[in-house]
């Protein structure tokens, strides 16, 4: 709780530090800021409780969660460069939206009540919307945000429309009610089930799950790459884990209802996302689809209520978080390499020559492609065998089979950049990279190649 | 966190920073890194011993938990026990011994940093191999070993012949390997655990001779052969010999060879409880100790002789198993550990002398010349041969004793085989240290004492090889075993399923006499090689000199032929074949069809992202309505049975 | 089931009727006599020309905003208000219910005029006039010459 408070006023200082010094200091202030909300949230470490009226709900779990946010967040701060690339950037604004964006996603973590989740969601989705179009110059990242604030509200509206709807059936909010209600044996209103399946439409809008994820492609290649890097990883986290409370603490006996669609989705999400993957020039946008056949992983980490589904869905996130916060830096770290127009070259083909140029970046890259392919010792791996070792305890083996093979369809894309490092170029000068990446980049690979070699360090630790 | 965790980090600390660096650490301060890295493992393990000795209990440091898969655990943790502490002193002592060594010997290597850098790798792979408590982490020391050991034996990779050993290590390995691994995934099958403690504790429940624990000792014997050198997999530890003469003391004689007599001593329950592993294990042992000493006799190069001495000795160590003395298999370990690391080193030390010459033909009459060596490497040389009262003798005669007790035939070969050690270890050593001078002007002229750092450890070990055998003093001298009683707790569990399993059984006439007999035969077998080395002034031939018996001894019995036309042969043929056949005419066009299907496929889908906002709408209502339809359409169907069922009430 | 929703629907169909009886009323009593100059739509007293897709200046968005952000604001003091001035609920806490709602309505209102500030010192509230560039060209002729020549002729 103390994190959301937290962050809603350093937001605020963020706005007005953009007054001083032409806004060197907001980066920094940033990072402190995120700093001290991730030590913020220990003051409720052991201490289970309710806040705002039983709107809330805090246990070292969901603490947990708004620690991975919020150390992501941390680190996507730190790679960002204050916008220099964009015309007439307002950075401070940037930056302070961030922090809002943040205390929606730890809301969507630690919801009880679901207005809570809405209120939740909006502010993340809001925060999105401008943050996509921030490079205002740029007439894709218009188009990108136009297109996901329209079909973002859309979905909004659809989520609305569910929990109202679940109002209706229920008569309350709070997922712990809605659960007392389910377990009570007695049929249920059809609001509820309709209110069940258009609550969890506008999840999987938000979490890019096929076929909900025609935005996804568009979006992650308009929008400047850092906030890309944003909503690969922060939203992706807080939608999961919204959806997890939803499904698994809440609606846990309609498991039969909801099941059904889940894995229609995850059908839909790794078909279409690995294979239209397989074709795309732009990094960004094969890592738009490679992203929306990791949302259909984590709902497969959603499939089977369990015990260990929590500890899977962590472990998948983290491991995700930290290959694609590798896999978006290098391109971050390339931004001016190759320009085409002005513009940085999003195309695969800027990792040419890599190897020879930057050992350094051309290994951080290949760790990360390895891991989000999941090849062994890598986290990469273990989130998939953990996923799929929970789904298969429920009969869906079918879908097992698709998704492992599958991920053959992806170790083939996610090669291609691999490949592209070992290709020679016609560039041969030695790439500097700054520190703060360097450590950021030690950091994410390392965590990487520890998660997959002891799994237990963070599997066991949950 | 416990102490213990530090003694495996020294080295990785040490590879770490020489391997990282090793191009830009001073050539001054990789030994000492190296050394350093080992001397505070090897102070550590005393401090580790304090600590068992306080208490007397297993003690189990957990490092984190490493694995969960459902119901299987397995934990990152060491296990300090009686087993584990002395293996600990042998590898960190011996280990720090030969790190000392190779400050010396390597010292004019380009190589240096690296070489260091792979020692201490080898050195952490070895104290996790012996340190771990469960089948796991040991099966990862002993991937990393092997690891080590290949990079080892390729160390001057500028010889592709060296290349070419260290892929045939490490390949016969792989075979052993799998066995290892198969063994490893039937004992997770059975028990559902790794650890050592659970496992052995489930294992008592079994009953003798059960079906399921003779095949997981079985297979992990197969790691055991490929690991020790024995019969089948036993023909990669003679071309090991390429690697730098410390590698050979170190790998290839004191530390990983033994692993696999480490690990049936660790899973002594297992094979208690298995009387068919157990005479499969002793019928391995001779025949390897036999064969192996036979080769022996006919070679000339004076790493080779060692190399094929210490395969025998494996056998030995392999037969004392079998009959169900651990102890005396496990007190062989020790003792081969110090009079053959001494041997190895003494070559060494002869090799640096000879300015890189190994062929003992060339030699002899070096007994004046590098007298430290010469002393040194005959101590070690009647250690081997088992004359009392130095180290060897103690050991071999206990596995004897025990052979005799339990199985007669294997006995008289395991005599016979010791008869004939005893005569190649007295050739070799006179054929390189008495005589003439067979060298060249240049080499005799260059012929000189290695530095201090080489010599210290050859001194030491020599003390170890003369005193080492008093540790296990036979009961007929009313001396307390140490070792037997030092390593009784670790036997608790077969004592269990077999009472009074390890029991020699046999008179003390009986054992004075065998003593006698096998004393004799050590003599005689020396005595007849001074007649022939010394007396004759014979000097061996080369393998195509020889003819009959002697030239197929001389050339291995063609064994290494034999895998090569049959394994190696075989193999390129067979894939050939495929490869012609089902690669090319099946699996080929199977696989690239596939990848235009996917390619196919992706362009298609790609056609469904074309940009347009009020297509994606309406995709996603269509997806909505049919989510509805489908979902709702089964759910309002119950629903409505629900109001109709009340009505209808 | 009328209980909450009840009253809301009520509520509804209440202000639709209030609308209706309120228009329905005045047809009935105002005199009806139009002519083009009533029947133009009312814009600040201007004459509305041309078609209605002309762009005109940005800034309008932004005091619009700025605007309705307010106008929001007033929308939340009204149920505010009402909870505010809760007798039951003033007399249960003593009096402190009142100094609580109280701040957090002036912390609400302090985060709001926050933006209003940020709004402010970014400069979106002023309204920027082009420049009066002044011509730097300086005749050679002298300015009274052209006086003397009016007053010549005048």
């Amino acid at each position: 709780m103390y994190p959301i408070l937290f962050l809603s006023f350093s937001g605020l200082i963020t706005l007005f530090l953009g007054f001083f010094q032409e806004g060197k200091w907001v980066k920094p202030a940033t990072i402190l800021f995120l700093a001290i909300a991730s030590i913020s949230a220990f003051i409720d470490w052991n201490k289970p409780g309710a806040y705002f009226f039983n709107m809330l709900q805090v246990n070292n779990f969901n603490l947990l969660l708004s620690l991975v946010i919020l150390i992501t967040a941390i680190l996507i701060v730190a790679i960002s460069d204050n916008f220099k690339e964009i015309e007439y950037a307002h950075s401070a604004e940037y930056y302070a939206i961030m922090q809002f964006s943040l205390v929606g996603a730890i809301m969507m973590t630690n919801f009880q009540s679901l207005i809570m989740l809405f209120l939740g969601v909006e502010i993340l989705s809001v925060s999105m919307y401008v943050l996509t179009g921030t490079d205002k110059r740029n007439l894709r990242g218009n188009e990108a945000a136009i297109k996901y604030f329209l079909l973002g509200a859309f979905a909004t509206g659809i989520l609305l429309f569910g929990i109202a709807m679940i109002y209706g059936g229920v008569g309350a909010f709070e997922i712990d009610a809605i659960s007392g209600t389910l377990a009570s044996n007695q049929a249920q209103s059809l609001f509820l089930y309709i209110g069940l399946v258009m609550l969890l439409i506008g999840l999987l809008f938000k979490l890019a799950a096929a076929p909900f994820h025609f935005w996804t492609p568009d979006v992650y290649e308009g929008a400047p790459t850092i906030f890309t890097l944003f909503m690969a990883t922060i939203v992706k986290t807080a939608v999961v884990f919204a959806l997890y409370r939803i499904l698994h603490q809440s609606f846990q006996n309609m498991h039969l209802s909801w099941s059904y669609i889940l894995a229609g989705c995850i059908a839909l999400s790794l078909i279409i996302g690995n294979l239209s993957a397989v074709k795309q020039i732009s990094f960004k946008r094969m890592l738009a689809f490679s992203s929306i056949s990791h949302a259909g992983f984590l709902l497969l980490g959603l499939l089977h209520v369990s015990k260990t589904a929590d500890k899977s869905l962590l472990f998948y996130s983290v491991s995700y978080l930290l290959a694609s916060t590798s896999a978006f830096g290098v391109l971050l770290a390339l931004k001016n390499e190759r320009t085409e127009n002005g513009r940085s070259n999003e195309n695969i083909s800027v990792f040419k020559g890599l190897a020879t140029r930057s050992p350094f970046l051309s290994a951080v890259l290949i760790i990360s492609m390895l891991s989000l392919a999941g090849i062994p010792l890598t986290g990469g791996f273990w989130s998939k065998f953990y996923v799929l070792t929970d789904a298969a305890n429920d009969q869906f083996f079918y879908l097992i089979v698709l998704a492992l093979l599958l991920t053959a369809v992806g170790v083939y894309y996610y090669f291609k950049p691999i490949i592209t490092v070992f290709e020679k170029s016609d560039i041969q000068e030695a790439i500097t990279i700054n520190p703060i990446f360097k450590i950021i980049f030690v950091l994410t690979t390392l965590g990487t190649l520890v998660l997959g070699l002891f799994p237990d360090l963070l599997y066991g630790m949950i | 966190m416990s102490l213990i965790l530090l003694i495996p980090l020294f080295p990785l600390i040490g590879f770490l920073i020489n391997g990282l660096g090793f191009k830009n650490i001073p050539k001054s301060l990789v030994a000492p890194i190296g050394i350093g890295a080992s001397l505070l493992s090897f102070v550590f393990a005393f401090i580790a011993y304090s600590e068992f000795k306080n208490t007397g209990e297993v003690i189990i440091v957990k490092a984190f938990d490493w694995i969960t898969i459902g119901d299987l655990n397995i934990p990152f943790s060491f296990q300090i026990d009686q087993l584990s502490i002395l293996m600990l002193f042998i590898v960190t002592g011996v280990g720090t011994l030969i790190h000392l060594y190779s400050a010396g010997y390597m010292s004019h290597d380009a190589g240096y940093g690296k070489f260091f850098a792979y020692l201490n790798l080898f050195l952490f792979s070895m104290l996790l191999l012996v340190m771990g408590s469960n089948y796991l982490i040991m099966f990862i020391g002993w991937e990393g070993v092997g690891l080590c050991s290949y990079l080892l034996i390729g160390f001057w990779n500028k010889n592709s012949d060296f290349g070419d050993a260290a892929r045939k290590a490490f390949i016969m390995n792989r075979v052993g390997d799998l066995g290892f691994l198969i063994g490893i995934f039937l004992i997770i099958t059975h028990f559902g655990s790794l650890e050592y403690t659970q496992v052995f504790e489930m294992a008592k429940q079994y009953p003798v001779g059960s079906g399921i624990i003779t095949a997981i000792t079985l297979f992990l014997f197969v790691g055991a052969m490929g690991k020790s050198a024995q019969i089948p997999l036993f023909t990669w530890l003679p071309d090991a010999m390429a690697g730098p003469t410390p590698v050979s003391a170190l790998i290839h004689a004191a530390t990983m060879v033994t692993s696999g007599i480490y690990m049936i001593v660790r899973s002594n329950v297992l094979y208690t409880l298995s009387p068919v592993t157990l005479n499969v294990v002793a019928w391995i042992g001779v025949a390897t100790a036999l064969v192996a000493a036979t080769i022996a006799l006919f070679q000339n190069d004076i790493k080779k002789v060692l190399a094929f001495s210490t395969v025998s000795q494996l056998g030995y160590m392999f037969i004392g198993l079998g009959m169900m003395a651990y102890t005396s298999g496990f007190f062989h370990v020790i003792t081969h550990a110090f009079f053959k690391a001494l041997l190895f080193l003494g070559a060494g030390s002869v090799i640096h002398a000879m300015s890189d010459e190994q062929d003992i033909t060339k030699m002899g009459g070096l007994w004046s010349k590098i007298k430290i060596t010469a002393v040194t490497f005959l101590i070690g040389t009647i250690a081997i041969s088992g004359i009392p009262p130095f180290a060897g003798f103690f050991s071999k005669d206990e596995i004897l004793a025990h052979t005799f007790a339990h199985n007669k035939a294997i006995w008289v070969l395991a005599m016979l085989g010791s008869f004939i050690t005893a005569f190649y270890m007295f050739r070799l050593f006179f054929v390189t240290f008495t005589g003439k001078f067979r060298g060249t002007q240049e080499q005799e002229h260059h012929v000189h004492e290695s530095p201090l750092s080489m010599t210290i450890p050859l001194m030491v070990l020599a003390g170890f090889s003369i005193v080492g055998g008093f540790i296990g003093m036979p009961e007929i001298f009313h001396q307390p075993h140490f070792l037997e009683n030092f390593l009784a707790p670790i036997y608790e569990g077969s004592e269990s399923v077999l009472p009074g399993f390890g029991n020699l059984g046999i008179s003390h006439e009986t054992e004075w006499s065998l003593m006698g007999l096998s004393v004799v035969l050590a003599l005689v077998a020396s005595v007849f090689a001074y007649v022939v080395f010394v007396k004759n002034a014979t000097i061996p031939k080369d393998s195509s000199e020889l003819s009959g018996v002697k030239k197929i001894l001389a050339d291995k019995y063609y064994i290494d032929d034999l895998y090569l036309k049959i394994f190696s042969n075989g193999t390129s043929k067979l894939s050939k074949g495929l490869y012609n056949s089902f690669e090319t005419k099946f699996l080929s066009p199977l696989v690239n069809s596939t990848g235009t299907l996917i390619n196919f496929a992706g362009k298609q889908l790609t056609r469904i992202q074309n940009g347009t906002t009020g297509y994606y709408l309406f995709a996603m209502g269509i997806s909505i309505a049919f989510i509805l339809v489908f979902f709702l359409g089964l759910d309002v169907l119950s629903f409505f049975k629900n109001i109709l069922g009340g009505f209808s009430k | 089931m009328l209980s909450q929703f009840g009253f809301i629907l009520l509520f509804i169909v209440g202000a639709f009727l209030m609308l209706a009886g309120i228009l329905g009323m005045a047809r009935l009593l105002r005199p009806d006599k139009p002519n083009d100059q009533k029947l133009l739509s009312y814009e600040s007293g201007e004459n509305a020309e041309g078609g209605s897709l002309v762009s005109f200046n940005i800034r309008f968005y932004v005091i619009a905003l700025i605007f309705v952000l307010f106008e929001v604001e007033l929308v939340f003091l009204f149920p505010w208000s009402v909870v505010f001035g809760d007798k039951q609920l003033i007399e249960q806490t003593n009096g402190l219910w009142g100094w609580f709602s109280m701040a957090e309505m002036f912390v609400f209102i302090f985060i709001l005029s926050l933006g209003l500030v940020y709004a402010w010192a970014q400069g979106h509230l002023d309204w920027l006039r082009p420049d009066q560039k002044v011509n730097p060209f300086k005749s050679e002729i002298p300015s009274d010459l052209y006086e003397n020549i009016n007053k010549k002729y005048s």
